[in-house]
C-alpha cells in the first residue's frame, strides 16, 4: 500500500470515528441528535442487510419480515417467558433465520417478479396473522422493556456495534469467493451451477445472514421504542426503505446501502419537518429518479466521476468505469 | 472404455417428446458429434447430460457412476464441463472474473483466489483472451465470447466438455482455428461431445457421430457412414423440403 | 355468500383485466397498477361532492382523464425503461406506485372519505336473497365492461394490433404495426379500466390514498392465479378470488380480519405449487 493510500485511510477512519462519536458528545446538550443517529444506524442495517441477500439477484420486499418476527420474538420471550433482553434478541435473530431458510427454499425456482410477489405475500400474511391473533396482541400491539435501562447512548452503541459486525461480513463476502458465487448467481443461476457453484447453498444462506442481522435490528428496535405493532413492524416501508437506500447509494457494494441509507435517513428528517404526512414521497420519486437517470446509484455517479479525473493513475476498481 | 453412457434416456415437454429412448457411449478421448435438424433434441440432450434438466426416464452413467440424480454443480466437480449455444458471460464481471468462477467452484478441492486468478489468466491465454482479461464482458464480439465460454468451462478442468453450436456465426478462418483449438483441448486429455450444424467443421473433427431426429437416434457411426444413410439424408431433406414449401 | 362472492369479483375481474392487459401486451408489471384506481375514486368523489353527478355517470369522464393521466406516464417514464432489466422496470412502478399514493396523501390527506349516492342502501329482492342495488350495479357494469374488452381485443383493429404484439413484438412490427403507440393505447387502456374500477369503488366504499396498493395486490393474486399475461383467465380467477374472501369471511370466525389475507395465502399457495397459472 502507498503512503498516500495509508493517509487516504487514516484520514477516512478519523472522519468516520468522529461522526460516530459525535452524537455522544452533543448528546449532554442536543440529545435529538442521539435519538436521530439511532434511527440512521437502523436503517443503515437494514438497508445493508438487505443488500447482501440482493448480491444473489434475489430482490426481496420481505425484509420487514424479518425484522417483525425479531421484534414480536424478543417481545413475547421477554414479556411472557422472563427472559433477558439479549436472550430475546439472540432468539429474535434465530426465529428470523429459520423463517428465512424456509421462505429461501420455498422460493428457489422463483425469478424476478414472481420472487418479489411472493416475498411480498410472505410478509403481508405475517403481518395480517400478527394482526388477528390475541396472542401477538393483534392490533393494539405489545409493550416491550427497555434495552440497557433506556440509556440512550448505550444504545447507540448497541446498534453502532450490529452495524459494524454487518459492515465488516458485507466486506468480506465481497472480497472473498462468494463475490463471485453471488454475483455469477445473479447474472445467471444454471451457467453457475454448471460451473461448479451449489446456487441452493448460497442462496439460502445470503438469506440468512440477511435475515440475521434484520431479525437482531427488529428486536433492537422493539427495545428501544418500547412498543411494537403489526402495522409498525411489519410495515411495508420498512421493506420499501431497506430496498431504496441501496438501489440510491450503490447496489452490492458495502458502502453504497450505508452512504444511501446515511442520505436518505437525514433527507427524510428534513422533509418529515415540512411535509407532515406522505413524506415517504421523496422515496417514490427517488427510486424512479435512480431508474431513469442514474442506474448505478450513487456509487455509480462517484465511480463515473473519479473516471473523469484524467489522471493515468486513476482506474475504477475494474479498468473500466462502472455503467459504461 | 466409455466416459459417458447414456441409457434410453426420455424427457417430453406438455405431451411433445424432446428426447426419446436415446441411448449412447460416448468413449474416453474421443470426440463425438451430435447432429440432427433443427428441434431433433440435441439441446435438451446437452441439458440432461449437465444436468439442468431431469429425464422423465432412463440413465446417465459419468465414469460408471450413475448420475442421473446428481445436481449441476456436483456434476461439474466430477468432470462434466459444457458450453452455452446462447452465450451468457456474467455481465456483471471481467473476463478474468467470469473464468475465476470456474476454477474457484469447479473443482473438489478449494483454490485459494490467488491461485483461482492464475489458473484463470493462464487459461485465457490458453484460448487467446490474453489481451482481454480486464475488459468487461459487454465489450466482446462474438468470436471473443465463444473463447469466453470454452475458457470458462475449461475452468473447471472437466474430463468430458460439451460444446453447444461453438461453430455457428464464425467466419472460415475462425472457424479453423476452432477446430484446431478444439484438438488441442483434446490432445490434452478431455473428451469432447459436441452439437454443431456446420457440417464441415463436424467432418474434420468427429470420430464418431450419432444423428437424432425428434429426439430418436436414427443412426450412428462415422461421418461418411452416417452421411450416406438413407434415414439420415431423408430426415435433412424432409426438413429442407418443408422449409421449402413454407 | 356465494352470490356476494360472485358480485364481488365482478368489480376484482375489472380491476386485474386491466393489469393483466398491460402484462401481456407491453410485457411490464405495473406496481402503481392501484394507485390510478385509487385516482379514479378520488376523481369520483370530488365529481359528485362538487358538482352532485353519480359516479357512474361520470365514468366516461373519468376514464378518459385516467387514459390521458396514464398516457403521459407512460411517455415520461415507463416508455424509457422497456429495454432495461425486468428489476428496472419493476422498482420504477413501484417507485411511481409510492410516489402516486404519498400525493395523494399529501394532497387529500390519509382521511377516508365516502360518498353516499341516493341509492346506495337500498337492496333488491331477488329470489330468496336481498341484494344491494349498488353492489348489482356495479358487478353488471364491471362485466359488462370486462367482457366489452374481451369483444374489443377480438373484435376491432386495434385489439387484434394488441394481441399480435402479445404474442410476437417483432413479427407485428414487421407488419407495419406502430408498436409503440399499442403500447402507449395499451397503457392508457389498462390504467383507465383501473379508474374506472375506482369510480365504481367510490359508489360502495370508502376512498382512502391506500386502498391503491390493496387493489394492486389483489390484482396480482388474480393474476398469479390466472397465469401472468393470461387476459382469457382473469374471469375465473376473480371468482376464485372473490368466492374464497366471502367463504373466509362467513364461515372463519373474526373472518373480516382473514380474509383481508386470503389473496396473500393465494399467491403464495399458486406460486409455490403452479406457478405458471391455474387457467392456463
Amino acid at each position: 500500500m502507498t503512503g498516500r493510500a495509508l493517509v487516504r485511510g487514516g484520514l477516512l477512519l478519523a472522519v468516520l470515528a468522529a461522526v460516530v462519536v459525535l452524537p455522544l458528545w452533543v448528546n449532554r446538550t442536543q440529545p435529538y441528535y442521539l435519538q436521530l443517529s439511532i434511527n440512521v444506524l437502523i436503517f443503515a442495517t437494514l438497508a445493508l442487510s438487505w443488500d447482501i441477500l440482493a448480491r444473489t439477484g434475489q430482490l426481496s420486499l420481505a425484509h420487514a419480515a424479518f425484522y417483525g418476527l425479531g421484534a414480536y420474538t424478543s417481545v413475547l420471550l421477554t414479556t411472557r417467558a422472563g427472559l433477558p433482553i439479549v436472550a430475546g434478541m439472540a432468539a429474535g435473530a434465530v426465529v428470523a433465520v429459520v423463517a428465512a431458510v424456509l421462505l429461501g427454499v420455498l422460493t428457489l425456482r422463483l425469478r424476478g417478479i414472481y420472487f418479489a410477489i411472493a416475498t411480498l405475500a410472505f410478509s403481508e400474511t405475517l403481518r395480517v396473522i400478527t394482526n388477528q391473533v390475541r396472542f401477538t396482541g393483534a392490533a393494539t400491539g405489545l409493550v416491550a422493556p427497555p434495552l440497557l435501562g433506556g440509556h440512550r447512548p448505550s444504545q447507540y452503541l448497541v446498534i453502532l456495534t450490529i452495524l459494524l459486525a454487518l459492515t465488516l461480513v458485507s466486506w468480506w463476502v465481497n472480497r472473498s469467493r462468494w463475490h463471485f458465487a453471488f454475483t455469477a448467481i445473479r447474472a445467471n443461476e444454471e451457467v453457475a451451477a454448471v460451473m461448479g457453484v451449489d446456487v441452493v447453498r448460497f442462496k439460502v444462506l445470503a438469506f440468512a445472514i440477511s435475515a440475521l442481522f434484520a431479525g437482531i435490528t427488529g428486536a433492537f428496535y422493539a427495545h428501544v421504542f418500547l412498543f411494537i405493532s403489526p402495522l409498525e413492524a411489519y410495515s411495508l416501508a420498512v421493506s420499501v426503505g431497506a430496498l431504496v437506500a441501496p438501489i440510491f447509494g450503490g447496489l452490492y457494494t458495502t458502502a453504497g446501502p450505508l452512504v444511501g441509507a446515511v442520505v436518505l435517513r437525514a433527507g427524510e428528517e428534513v422533509l418529515r419537518s415540512t411535509v407532515q404526512r406522505g413524506y415517504p414521497i421523496i422515496y417514490g420519486f427517488l427510486l424512479a429518479a435512480v431508474i431513469l437517470y442514474m442506474p448505478g446509484g450513487l456509487a455509480g455517479v462517484w465511480a463515473s466521476l473519479l473516471a473523469r479525473i484524467p489522471r493515468p493513475a486513476r482506474r475504477g476498481a475494474r479498468g473500466e468505469p462502472a455503467g459504461s | 472404455m466409455s466416459l459417458l453412457v447414456l441409457d434410453t434416456l426420455t424427457k417430453s415437454f406438455g405431451g411433445l417428446s424432446a428426447v426419446d429412448d436415446l441411448s449412447l457411449a460416448v468413449r474416453a478421448g474421443e470426440i463425438f458429434a451430435l447432429i440432427g435438424p433443427n428441434g431433433a433434441g440435441k439441446s435438451t440432450t446437452f441439458n440432461l447430460i449437465s444436468g439442468l434438466l431431469a429425464p422423465d426416464r432412463g440413465r446417465i452413467f459419468f465414469d460408471g457412476a450413475d448420475i442421473t440424480r446428481t445436481p449441476p454443480h456436483s456434476r461439474a466437480h466430477l468432470g462434466v464441463g459444457r458450453t452455452f449455444q446462447l452465450m451468457q458471460p456474467f455481465h456483471d464481471m471481467t473476463v478474468r472474473e467470469n473464468v475465476m468462477v470456474g476454477e474457484l467452484f469447479g473443482h473438489t478441492v478449494l483454490k485459494s483466489l490467488p491461485a483461482a486468478r492464475r489458473d484463470a489468466e493462464e487459461i485465457c491465454e490458453l484460448v487467446g483472451l490474453g489481451h482481454l482479461l480486464d475488459r468487461g464482458v459487454t465489450a466482446l464480439g462474438l468470436a471473443d465470447l465463444k473463447r469466453l465460454e470454452i475458457a470458462r468451462a475449461l475452468a473447471t478442468h472437466p474430463r468430458l466438455l460439451l460444446l453447444d453450436e461453438v461453430m455457428a456465426g464464425l467466419t472460415p478462418t475462425e472457424a479453423r482455428q476452432a477446430v484446431a483449438s478444439i484438438q488441442g483441448i483434446r490432445a490434452r486429455g478431455v473428451t469432447i461431445l459436441l452439437i454443431d450444424h456446420v457440417m464441415s467443421s463436424v467432418r474434420d473433427l468427429a470420430e464418431r457421430v450419432a444423428v437424432l431426429n425428434f429426439g430418436r437416434k436414427i443412426a450412428e457411426g462415422t461421418f461418411e457412414t452416417v452421411a450416406h444413410d438413407p434415414a439420415v439424408i431423408e430426415a435433412y431433406l424432409g426438413q429442407d423440403e418443408a422449409d421449402g414449401s413454407r | 355468500m356465494l352470490i356476494f362472492g360472485v358480485l364481488r369479483s365482478g368489480l376484482y375481474s375489472l380491476t386485474s383485466v386491466g393489469l393483466a392487459l398491460s402484462v401481456g401486451v407491453i410485457g411490464i408489471v405495473n406496481f402503481a397498477h392501484g394507485e390510478f384506481l385509487m385516482l379514479g375514486a378520488f376523481l369520483g368523489y370530488w365529481l359528485f361532492v362538487s358538482y352532485g353527478v353519480d359516479p357512474l355517470a361520470a365514468i366516461p369522464i373519468g376514464a378518459a382523464a385516467i387514459f390521458l393521466l396514464g398516457g403521459a406516464v407512460y411517455q415520461l417514464s415507463i416508455r424509457r425503461v422497456l429495454r432495461a432489466p425486468e428489476l428496472n422496470q419493476m422498482l420504477l412502478t413501484f417507485g411511481l406506485s409510492i410516489f402516486l399514493q404519498n400525493l395523494a396523501i399529501i394532497l387529500w390527506t390519509g382521511d377516508p372519505r365516502v360518498a353516499t349516492v341516493s341509492y346506495k342502501a337500498e337492496a333488491l329482492a331477488v329470489g330468496p336473497f336481498t341484494l344491494g342495488v349498488p353492489q348489482l350495479v356495479v358487478f353488471g357494469l364491471a362485466m359488462a365492461l370486462t367482457i366489452g374488452l374481451y369483444a374489443v381485443l377480438g373484435g376491432t383493429r386495434v385489439g387484434k394490433a394488441m394481441r399480435a404484439v402479445a404474442q410476437n413484438r417483432l413479427g407485428a412490427s414487421l407488419l407495419g404495426i406502430d408498436v409503440d403507440r399499442i403500447y402507449l393505447l395499451a397503457f392508457g387502456l389498462s390504467t383507465a379500466l383501473a379508474g374506472i374500477a375506482g369510480m365504481m369503488i367510490t359508489l360502495q366504499l370508502s376512498v382512502s390514498p391506500f386502498i391503491g396498493l390493496l387493489y394492486t395486490l389483489k390484482a396480482f393474486a388474480i393474476m398469479v392465479i390466472a397465469g401472468l399475461g393470461n387476459i382469457n383467465g382473469v374471469i375465473y380467477a376473480s371468482l376464485v378470488l372473490g368466492l374464497s374472501e366471502a367463504f373466509v369471511e362467513f364461515y372463519v370466525p373474526q373472518g373480516g380480519g382473514w380474509a383481508e389475507g386470503v389473496f396473500f395465502f393465494l399467491i403464495l399457495v399458486v406460486l409455490l405449487v403452479r406457478p405458471r397459472g391455474l387457467f392456463r
